[in-house]
């Protein structure tokens, strides 16, 4: 059984699908006050603007917390396997998920590389895997 | 003055009757036999007739609708009802609404009921996505399912690690937790695990569900129901029970609280700080009470991570400390706050919350197996993961 596609045509959120095609990761942005806007909506509170952009950022961050998976809950996703919440280089306050394989020594603070996983024909997903430094 | 100030709920209204199915892991019955069996036994209790209800408040997680439940129970007439969710950090909220429609003049005699066929039906312990794409649609999913993080467990797991991390939490002092409640469900006949002792060494040897949580920090998925009536404290006077007062109830939220339903709370500034803080600060504000003035308490247990969270998070001890708190039996009988005196999520069975309400009444009029002797007040929790609600109870002056 292949993994589960992300939605990745989402009126809010399809814009960091599309730059995940192009082998770039992007966060959200307001062009008002260049608030980040994580998880990724159209509206910014902090200044009120509706205008915002997809901004790359580096493909780089950290540990913030993990977990290893070893009770199955679905059947794409046979066990053991690792899941991470990287906090990002660039703008510590956005997180995201990565799936590592198996059960791989972690502690909080490990250096942390974005790569590109096609999963599908034109579906792209941000992926996590250690490395020796920023 | 503040209209919260201006509109004091305190001590208006009060639990009168309580109702709860038996808890298994396949009830059999659909799930609209069970809300009306629990409705039944709790109109019952209070010593009224189905007839004598005018409001119903359900739970958004629940698949009978008011208007079933009204139909199955034969009440005439409903000049109040809503729904509040999601799921678990609806009770208290719940017992809010029931409150408002009363002190409002909406209704004179509100039930409120959670049903759920949670083992034998739809199981929360499994992935609740199933199709092939997912995410979308203000869900937010399609940052999470594609990795495999897929249910609430998994996401109570990182915030359990990052509070290992952060503050030395060790897996034994949250075994304790696990343990307590075991303990107070082998007092309860009612309880699932009523039966089966459970050790420190079972704890720590139980198999891994979501490191760092084992087996038994998982809560019971269950097939039951439970349900409640409020009235007037007035009306309350003339029933059959001794009045459980709503002292204060209160919902909380966290500033930039995340959208969707799990997953996504991990994008908040502190995953180890749960939506209760705020709603604690709201609660013992209106209540007028602090956490030294808590007896006894019914902490939302989904798993034994989320009572060291709102245990800090009520002030029962300093952020940090809810490990050492757990571990030194301040939360056993005899101890500073003991909790879930029926066996909580974790040992009496997965009521979405309403259970704990029910045990609280229970605590109120000195009924529960696990009974705090003299407990004059209780809090009650419905603090999960989205903004959450709680409330505390009193017995009557």
């Amino acid at each position: 059984m292949s993994r589960l596609l992300p939605v990745v045509d989402d009126r809010d959120t399809g814009g960091f699908f599309e730059a995940a095609r192009h082998g770039q990761l992007a966060v959200r942005m307001c062009n008002g006050c260049d608030a980040v806007l994580h998880m990724p909506r159209a509206y910014c509170h902090h200044c009120g603007s509706w205008d915002g952009r997809w901004q790359p950022v580096a493909g780089s961050g950290t540990v913030y917390s993990w977990s290893v998976i070893e009770h199955q809950v679905h059947p794409a996703y046979p066990v053991p396997y690792t899941v991470v919440l990287v906090e990002l280089d660039d703008h510590p306050s956005v997180r995201l998920i990565g799936q590592l394989p198996g059960t791989p020594e972690l502690q909080i603070g490990q250096h942390l590389e974005v790569w590109f996983d096609e999963l599908a024909d034109g579906v792209v997903l941000p992926q996590w895997r250690p490395c020796d430094s920023a | 003055m503040a209209v919260a100030d201006a509109f004091s709920h305190r001590d208006k209204c009060a639990i009168v009757g309580i109702g709860a199915t038996d808890f298994s892991r396949n009830s059999e019955r659909s799930d609209l036999t069970l809300a009306t069996q629990a409705a039944l036994a709790a109109i019952e209790d209070a010593g009224l007739a189905p007839q004598d209800i005018d409001g119903i408040v359900r739970c958004e997680s629940d698949t009978v609708l008011h208007s079933a439940l009204a139909d199955s129970l034969g009440i005439p007439d409903l000049t109040f009802w809503s729904a509040v969710g999601p799921g678990g950090v609806a009770p208290a909220a719940m017992i809010g609404h029931a409150v408002g429609a009363i002190l409002s003049g909406q209704a004179t005699a509100v039930l409120a009921f959670r049903e759920l066929n949670g083992r034998s039906g739809r199981r929360y312990g499994q992935s609740a996505v199933t199709d092939a794409q997912v995410g979308g649609a203000g869900t937010y999913d399609e940052f999470f399912a594609p990795y495999g993080l897929l249910t609430p467990g998994q996401t109570f797991a990182l915030m359990a690690q990052r509070h290992m991390a952060e503050f030395g939490t060790t897996p034994e002092e949250i075994g304790h937790i696990a343990l307590a409640c075991r303990a107070r469900a082998n007092a309860n006949p009612r309880a699932q695990m009523h039966d089966r002792a459970l050790t420190m060494d079972e704890y720590l040897n139980a198999r891994t569900i979501a490191s760092p949580l084992r087996l038994y920090d998982f809560c019971l998925e269950t097939d039951g129901a439970c349900a409640v009536v409020v009235t007037s404290t007035e009306q309350a006077e003339d029933l059959r029970q001794p009045p459980a007062v709503i002292r204060a109830v209160a919902h909380g939220s966290v500033r930039n609280p995340q959208p969707g339903i799990q997953a996504p709370v991990l994008m908040r500034e502190s995953i180890t700080e749960l939506p209760a803080k705020t709603a604690a600060k709201t609660l013992y504000q209106r209540a007028g009470l602090g956490p030294d003035d808590i007896d006894v308490a019914q902490i939302y247990d989904c798993f034994t991570i989320t009572v060291l969270l709102q245990l800090e998070d009520w002030g029962f001890c300093k952020k940090g400390e809810g490990g050492q708190f757990c571990a030194s039996g301040e939360i056993d009988l005899g101890g500073r706050l003991p909790i879930n005196t029926g066996g909580g999520h974790l040992s009496e069975g997965y009521i979405h919350g309403m259970n704990h309400v029910v045990e609280g009444v229970r605590q109120i009029r000195g009924t529960s197996t696990s009974q705090v002797p003299n407990a004059e007040t209780c809090l009650v929790t419905s603090t999960p993961l989205p903004p959450g609600s709680a409330l505390i109870l009193r017995r009557a002056a």
